[in-house]
C-alpha cells in the first residue's frame, strides 16, 4: 500500500499539509470577498480553527515518527481510524435525524436542505476527529 | 492479557524505541502493549517475539 511505505507516508505528510493550506486559503478568501460577516461566519471560525489545529499536530505528530524512523501509522492507529470512521458515520446518520427533529420540535418547521448538509458534515466530522484521538490515546 | 515484553527488552538492553523500530510500529503501542492494553494482530506479536528472540507464548500471557 501507498500508506505504508516511507515515500508513501511523505507524500501523505505533503498532502495533508496542502489540504490544510487549501481550506485556510478558500475560507480566508471567503471571508474577504463578503462586505459583511454575518453570525454564520463568526460561527465558523471556531470550526477553521479545530480542523486547522487538528490536522497540524496530526501531521506534526507523523512527521516526528517519521525523523526517528518510526512509522507515521501502525496497526493501532488504522484501527482507532477505522473505528473512527463508524463513530462518524453514526454522527452523520443521527445529526441528520437529530438536526430535523430538533427544528420541527424547537421552531415547528423543517430546516432548508443546505443548512441539513452543513450539521452532518460537521457533526460527523467532529464526532470523527474526537473518536480517533479518543482510540489512539486509549490503546484497546 | 499480561506481556513479558518489559522484562524481556531490559535483558536485551533495548528501549521501548529501539523495539518499536525492529518491529515497524509507534513507540506508544509498544507502551500499550507492555501495560497489556492493547491486544495485537497475530502478525505484530510474531514480530514483537522475533525481535525479543523469544516465542509468542513466552512473550504473550493469556489469562
Amino acid at each position: 500500500m501507498l500508506n505504508e511505505t516511507k515515500a508513501g507516508q511523505k507524500i501523505v505528510i505533503i498532502m495533508g499539509i496542502g489540504i490544510t493550506a487549501l481550506v485556510v486559503g478558500t475560507f480566508a478568501y471567503y471571508m474577504l470577498a463578503n462586505s459583511s460577516i454575518d453570525l454564520f461566519e463568526i460561527l465558523s471560525i471556531p470550526i477553521i480553527l479545530i480542523i486547522i489545529l487538528t490536522s497540524t499536530y496530526i501531521i506534526l505528530d507523523r512527521y516526528k515518527n517519521i525523523k526517528k524512523g518510526l512509522p507515521a501509522q501502525d496497526e493501532r492507529l488504522k484501527l482507532a481510524g477505522y473505528r473512527a470512521g463508524y463513530m462518524g458515520f453514526i454522527g452523520a446518520i443521527w445529526s441528520a435525524v437529530g438536526y430535523n427533529m430538533l427544528n420541527i420540535i424547537l421552531f415547528d418547521q423543517e430546516p432548508r436542505g443546505g443548512l441539513v448538509v452543513a450539521a452532518v458534515v460537521l457533526i460527523s466530522g467532529i464526532v470523527f476527529m474526537l473518536s480517533y484521538f479518543y482510540f489512539s490515546r486509549k490503546g484497546e | 492479557m499480561k506481556t513479558r515484553i518489559k522484562e524481556l527488552r531490559a535483558r536485551y538492553d533495548m528501549t521501548q524505541e529501539d523495539l518499536a523500530r525492529k518491529v515497524g510500529a509507534r513507540r506508544e503501542t509498544i507502551v500499550f502493549l507492555e501495560k497489556g492494553k492493547y491486544n495485537p494482530s497475530l502478525k505484530l506479536a510474531y514480530d514483537v517475539a522475533k525481535a525479543l528472540n523469544s516465542t509468542i507464548e513466552e512473550v504473550f500471557i493469556f489469562e
